[in-house]
């Protein structure tokens, strides 16, 4: 018992007097360049990701900005309409690429897989650090071809376009896509046979926490789809490079069957980004309000039914591309299936709410947010499954406010509340608590702003990738670049305050939120091996209700309605199933 | 800065039941939606934490909820797929008594074409053309009340004709044909946009849709009424047909407005006073005209080589010599149309080497 919750003692002195040797921990064994660039560690690869996507979601997140302020005008306010079409190529390549995909599955996935399940690492350390190199080795092809000049193509790359008429550095972007997804098959697999093979003694499916189920689904998308993008986009480069007829049909391709392969891999590529975000959700939620998921295995098994649906409706993007009735009859139909296990999970999670006791730290007020976002994201998704109203709405502004609601509105606030929910953990300081709910708060409130009115825009028919446009929709698109300006602003402000919790922040307790998760069995930060022993999980992952961990171990105090999670020691609780009344319904 | 009414113009029979399907799905999700915001507002009221005592009831979760919420939406999404595939149906299939018209989309304009052999360019980037084609940029009209199926195809990338009023949208993809069809049910103009990104001026690549009574309609088939803005004799009329046979007889590889044509451009010849070959003078007539056709060394212009081939009516009929004079007499300062090879040729078609295309002029 000499493990887990920070230094086991009657009482561990608050903040000030600190120890003075300090623990060994992941960051501190080790200052020099190379202990970072050549560690296996996978809490120091899942800080490398971090590092490397924060860049990347800026440089997305500054094309987007170039986007919305050209907007501003109908004929375009700032950049002529090649530097737009490089923009918000650069912006969907950047984020969808290079920040949604990897964000979840290989920060956190990376970090707390092992710690979550009682390991002392992924299966394949090495593969992991591999992947990282992967991943910048296609980001800086990427990159180097935005710098380059850009791609004008859209992220979608379709042909005969990006194989014939652009003018703009497709290959080397294209590459770096298919390089980077390489990182992305590798990192599926190292979570998915961890899950497997390396759980602690106890640790079974059924106790597993949501996150895992999220993760294990979303690497079996990584693992199964990712290989048919990177052979669509070899063929793109085949095709351009060397003039081989695949889909340019004056070459004797055909440019539908393109639409087919890079759908197949980029629907269920959604998946890949929204999933994570699920695992995240499920877990906070639950731990902000005090209670057991409602419905456990509805939740696990939602998700991995998404994943396994999720294959099976790429041509719902095609309704209107030409392809058979028949055919868009089926994929509209497959696409209302999978509707089904997303509102579960919402049904399940407002349930999870009732009777509970509920505080709004950031973590949780990003999560409502979530939760509230992807609500309007996933209705809108079914006008655009629904045949006879995709056939008006497809490729107008209405699929980019669906599309941005189910993504930033879904998954970035996932990972937002991933990263303040962990950030004591993986750092070992608390950031402004203050701070962080007005940055929620930012965020959720320049989120409406920003979308809302493109879904009336793309309503009345406005196309999506217009630089110009006619004067009627001008004052919606103005309302919608005010919008993304607080969204940016919400966005700045957590880089602010998290930056500085680094150097300034009070220290961390063990488990500052009073959560379940063998995570919060660890000091914060870990140490290098995470456990000094193998943890013995004796039963599910969120007994809120009575009060104890997954080892059984009574849970501290949680924090209180304004309180300040710092100014508690973190292992005030009492060892041992806490006196609480249970009441078990259903 | 006008604000658009809320529910967008309605213009065509599916754009009525695009919007009773819309109004189905927003009510019912939007019913669904709000319940379950209220709920949870509800719930983080109620069960904040300063309002509990801390403790909470271990609810595990509910079978019979949550078979209840994953079957009523499937039978709510259902009925939206129900719904959907009627409207598609509809949309999918034209009746068999339609007009058919043919789109072509090309980087960026779309040229659409009658079968009684009107073409008109719609929309297109302003800054990407000649003066020719800024100045016969059209609209696509289409008669009130009367459905009208539209083939489209594209020569280059993929496009998207869109035209939101109708609730209608259908990618022209190149080495394929695709179809839809509208019944516009109001006469206006509307937009039409490209919505699949083609490149740089996918944006300019619009233009408008006009709907007009039949009897405007038929006006302007029989060219009585040219609508469009076109100098050039586009409309349909006889002049058009002569154009046509202008073009196919090529007469236009002599009689071209090149600097050093073999042949006198006709460019406001028709009753003018034409000086010839040995003193005296013509006035331009129709009878001079046919007979400088038929039997050209007759009487050679002023200046000019007698090169011109004689065309007897084996290879110019009677009705076809009407549509030429037609055409010459409404020939005006600057409208000699260029070279056929100047347009690029329809898909599929057979093609030869180009010796400069005409963007790149």
């Amino acid at each position: 018992m000499s493990i887990a919750i920070g230094q086991q003692g009657p009482i561990a002195a608050p903040p000030p007097p600190e120890p003075d040797p300090l623990p060994v921990n992941y960051l501190n064994n080790g200052y020099s360049i190379w202990s970072w660039l050549f560690t296996v560690d996978h809490k120091r690869i899942g800080i490398l990701y971090l590092v490397s996507i924060s860049i990347f979601f800026v440089a997305g997140g500054i094309a987007a900005g170039v986007v919305r302020l050209n907007l501003l005008q109908p004929d375009g306010a700032i950049v002529t309409e090649d530097a737009y079409n490089r923009a918000f190529t650069a912006h969907g390549v950047m984020m969808l690429f290079f920040f949604l995909i990897p964000a979840v599955p290989a920060v956190f996935g990376n970090f707390f897989i092992p710690m979550m399940i009682g390991a002392k690492d992924l299966a394949f350390p090495k593969l992991n650090l591999a992947s990282w190199y992967v991943f910048m080795l296609g980001a800086i092809l990427a990159i180097w071809s935005v710098l380059a000049g850009g791609i004008d193509t859209g992220w979608t790359l379709y042909p005969p376009y990006s194989t014939r008429a652009s003018q703009s550095h497709v290959i080397p972007g294209v590459v770096g896509v298919f390089i980077s997804g390489f990182s992305s098959i590798m990192t599926g697999l190292n979570i998915m046979v961890t899950i497997h093979k390396m759980r602690a003694p106890g640790m079974t499916w059924g106790r597993l926490p949501l996150f895992v189920w999220a993760l294990y689904a979303t690497s079996l998308i990584q693992l199964l789809a990712t290989p048919v993008v990177a052979i669509t986009l070899l063929l793109i480069v085949v095709e351009r490079m060397m003039g081989v007829g695949i889909f340019d049909p004056t070459i004797g391709g055909d440019p539908i069957l393109f639409q087919h392969m890079f759908w197949f891999y980029s629907h269920p590529a959604v998946y890949i980004m929204i999933l994570p975000g699920m695992g995240v959700i499920s877990e906070v939620l639950t731990c902000f309000s005090r209670k057991n998921i409602f419905g456990y295995h509805a939740v696990a098994w939602s998700s991995v039914g998404i994943a396994v649906v999720g294959f099976l409706l790429w041509a719902h993007h095609m309704f209107v591309a030409g392809i058979s009735f028949y055919a868009a009859l089926l994929f509209s139909l497959l696409s209302m299936l999978v509707a089904v296990p997303s509102a579960i999970k919402v049904f399940n999670w407002t349930a999870t709410l009732y009777r509970g006791s509920i505080s709004f730290h950031a973590p949780m007020l990003f999560s409502l947010g979530f939760v509230v976002l992807f609500i309007i994201g996933g209705l809108t998704g079914l006008f655009l499954a629904t045949l006879g109203t995709d056939i008006h709405l497809h490729d107008t502004y209405f699929v980019v406010a669906h599309f941005h609601f189910v993504m930033v509105g879904g998954m970035v606030m996932g990972y937002f509340a991933g990263l303040h929910y962990w950030w004591p953990k993986m750092t070992g300081r608390m950031y402004s608590d203050w701070w962080s709910r007005v940055a929620a708060i930012i965020i959720i409130v320049g989120f409406f702003f920003t979308f809302i009115p493109q879904f009336y825009i793309g309503y009345h028919g406005m196309p999506r990738r217009y630089p110009n446009y006619p004067h009627e929709f001008q004052i919606f698109n103005v309302m919608s670049t005010a919008g993304a300006s607080i969204l940016g602003i919400g966005y700045l402000m957590p880089a602010v305050y998290l930056t500085l919790s680094l150097f300034y922040g009070p220290k961390a307790p063990a488990n500052p939120w009073s959560a379940t998760g063998l995570e919060w069995q660890c000091p914060s930060p870990p140490s290098v091996h995470n456990f000094d022993k193998t943890p013995v999980v004796v039963c599910g992952p969120y007994e809120y209700a009575i009060g104890v961990d997954q080892m059984g171990r009574g849970l501290p105090e949680p924090p209180g309605v304004d309180d300040n999670p710092a100014r508690r020691s973190g292992i005030t609780g009492p060892a041992g199933p806490m006196n609480k009344e249970t009441e078990v319904v259903g | 800065m006008n604000l658009t009414p809320f529910i967008p113009e309605i213009a065509s029979t599916q754009a009525y039941q695009f919007e009773l399907l819309f109004w189905y799905i927003a009510i019912t999700t939007g019913l669904v939606g709000g319940a379950v915001y209220a709920a949870l507002a509800y719930f983080c009221i109620k069960y904040r934490r300063g309002n509990t005592t801390g403790s909470t009831p271990r609810i595990l979760g509910s079978h019979r909820l949550e078979l209840a919420w994953t079957v009523m939406p499937l039978f709510v999404f259902m009925s939206y797929f129900a719904g959907g595939v009627i409207v598609y149906n509809n949309a999918a299939h034209p009746p068999e008594d339609a007009m058919e018209i043919f789109v072509i989309g090309k980087q960026w304009m779309w040229k659409a074409q009658y079968p009684t052999g009107q073409r008109i360019i719609i929309g297109g980037n302003p800054r990407n053309m000649t003066e020719a084609e800024r100045e016969s940029i059209g609209k696509l009209i289409l008669p009130v009340g009367r459905p009208v199926k539209i083939t489209i195809t594209s020569e280059d990338v993929i496009h998207d004709f869109g035209i939101p009023a109708f609730r209608s949208k259908m990618d022209a993809v190149p080495g394929r044909y695709t179809q839809v069809w509208y019944h516009p049910t109001r006469t206006g103009e509307y937009h039409i946009f490209c919505d699949q990104y083609c490149g740089t001026w996918h944006s300019l690549m619009v233009g408008k849709v006009k709907v007009v009574e039949q009897k405007e309609f038929d006006d302007w088939l029989m060219g009585h009424t040219p609508l469009q803005g076109s100098r050039n004799a586009v409309d349909g009329s006889l002049a058009h047909e002569g154009r046509q046979l202008f073009l196919k007889l090529n007469c236009i590889s002599c009689h071209s407005s090149t600097p050093n044509g073999k042949a006198p451009v006709l460019e406001g010849l028709y009753g003018s006073r034409v000086p010839l070959r040995g003193g005296g003078a013509e006035i331009a007539d129709e009878e001079y005209i046919i007979k400088s056709i038929r039997r050209p060394r007759l009487a050679v212009v002023d200046g000019w080589e007698s090169i011109m081939p004689a065309y007897d009516e084996t290879q110019v009929t009677k009705e076809q010599m009407d549509a030429l004079v037609a055409y010459i007499r409404s020939l005006k300062k600057g409208q000699t149309p260029d070279r056929t090879e100047y347009f690029p040729a329809p898909n599929g078609a057979p093609t030869y080497p180009r010796t400069q295309s005409p963007e790149k002029k």
